[in-house]
């Protein structure tokens, strides 16, 4: 282990060892459920930043040197979220704690550190223990390896992931229906700009995206776990379908400029002319009046709906459009949910997944 | 041109006033409303869980997929493009793209095993205490 240590003190992103941080205060959300990890290390500055990076990301570490000292912990105070185990410590091969851990429900990580690349900070072998059905037993295990590399970012957008998919889990069904709805509302607002996708696409992105965020912190959408998950799922997706119609607007504006303007007098194309232009296409509009003309006339039976759609549609708020027209609380939230429930149900009646703005 | 741009706004402004709407529902009433559209509320909320739990899986899938080809990716230049995320092995450079609404993996890593993974071949140490 010793020439290990000196490749990892070379390694700019591992700071020196420090003496044990105190516990970090429980945040809100997911963190608020403990979360614990053992880690299993006798290289003391691997051990740190493990520790450091397990600990930064909410979780209560119990640290063990030897193999045996690990296997004691691990009796005593299993169950762990994630295990992190060298897989040379001394005294007994990794191999043996990894066994004990495949024996145990409820892990969501679990890792056997294997070796480190000089050039490229620490490699390990990572063992997905959730997906249980793609895991062999323990020896032929070590021989397909899923190569990480446990630079701080890699560890900590795993951690994110087993917090993203713990979330996904503990999601109610009322909160599935209000994302579904949510993406629903969002994309049909989009009119042709949705290119085709659908609501479930744009939820998917907003995902995807909280993963990739949470290795790209600065380009993605991270999570941060003082937001609620349902929140952050909300925000995500208006960012991502605003992106989606300013692209779209974009892309037009450009089309619109390539088109030949004929200066009829001089015979030639006017330069001038051929700029983009930031004002949508008039078939476009004519679509998007027609489908705004469309929603008005569902309701046209439906007074109090009516009036509620127009209000929308002049940008008022809700205490403003109940005075403008004279509505109380409860006809106003029975206006909007008729209007919900009438095009949500139009959108199942033309099918689940509905393909919009094609 | 401004009533052009109305048009284009106006429907954008009803739905994502909806959506809005949508959050602030009580459990119960979104649950109603879901039932009053004709739909069976807990089937589409699993639905909805699995379009969450598959776009999961596709980074996943992505990773493991790169891996057993030893291609090794920095998950730190991720870049996105237009409804896709894109990638580079660090050990020989060839492409990865990764679909965001499909989970649809694309590029040259996946077309071949890395042609540079030698050098980050895990040695096999042996345990100290053997």
């Amino acid at each position: 282990m010793a020439h290990l240590l000196s490749m990892i003190d070379t390694r700019p992103q591992f700071e020196p060892p420090q003496p044990p941080e105190p516990s970090l205060p429980p945040t809100k959300s997911i963190n608020a459920s403990s979360k614990s990890a053992l880690l299993v290390e006798n290289d003391e500055s691997l051990l740190n930043f493990l520790r450091r990076s397990l600990k930064d990301e909410g979780y209560a570490v119990r640290t063990a040197s030897s193999s045996e000292e690990g296997l004691r912990l691990y009796r005593d105070c299993a169950p762990f979220n994630v295990v992190l185990i060298d897989y040379c410590v001394p005294q007994s091969n990794g191999v043996e704690i990894d066994y004990c851990v495949l024996q145990t429900n409820g892990i969501e990580l679990a890792m056997a550190i294997r070796d480190i690349n000089p050039s490229q900070g620490i490699i390990i072998a990572a063992f997905d223990y959730q997906n249980s059905g793609e895991v062999p037993r323990p020896r032929e295990l070590m021989h397909i390896p899923l190569l990480i590399d446990i630079s701080k970012f890699q560890l900590r957008s795993l951690l994110e992931k087993i917090d993203v998919d713990r979330a996904i889990e503990a999601l109610t069904p009322s909160e599935l229906l209000r994302l579904q709805q949510f993406a629903a509302f969002r994309v049909r607002g989009l009119g042709r700009a949705a290119r085709g996708r659908t609501g479930e696409d744009l939820l998917a992105e907003a995902l995807l995206g909280t993963l990739i965020g949470a290795e790209v912190t600065g380009k993605g959408r991270h999570w941060n776990k003082d937001v609620d998950f349902v929140q952050h799922l909300t925000g995500a997706m208006r960012s991502i379908s605003s992106c989606w119609k300013r692209q779209f607007k974009e892309k037009e504006a450009y089309l619109i400029s390539e088109l030949p303007l004929h200066d009829v007098e001089e015979q030639r194309d006017s330069l001038l002319e051929n700029v983009a232009s930031g004002d949508p296409a008039a078939d476009q509009c004519l679509i998007e009046k027609d489908e705004r003309d469309r929603v008005l006339t569902i309701f046209k039976a439906d007074p109090e709906a009516t009036q509620v759609l127009h209000g929308l549609l002049g940008s008022l708020r809700k205490n403003e459009i109940m005075s403008s027209y004279r509505l109380d609380e409860k006809k106003y939230a029975a206006a909007m949910k008729r209007i919900r429930v009438k095009l949500l149900g139009r959108r199942n009646g033309g099918g689940r997944g509905e393909k919009h703005g094609r | 041109m401004a009533d052009k741009k109305n048009h284009d706004e106006h429907l954008e402004r009803i739905t994502n006033q909806l959506a809005e709407s949508v959050l602030g529902l009580s459990d119960e009433a979104i649950i109603a409303e879901t039932t009053e559209t004709g739909a069976d509320p807990e089937q589409e909320a699993e639905r909805t869980r699995l379009v969450l739990r598959q776009a999961s899986k596709a980074l996943d899938n992505v990773n493991k997929r790169l891996s057993n080809l030893g291609h090794t990716i920095n998950p730190n230049y991720w870049w996105p493009g237009p409804g896709e995320y894109h990638n580079n092995c660090r050990s020989c450079g060839s492409l990865v793209s990764l679909t965001t609404a499909t989970g649809e993996m694309q590029g040259d890593a996946f077309d071949a095993p890395c042609t540079e993974s030698g050098q980050y071949a895990i040695r096999r140490r042996e345990a100290s205490g053997k």
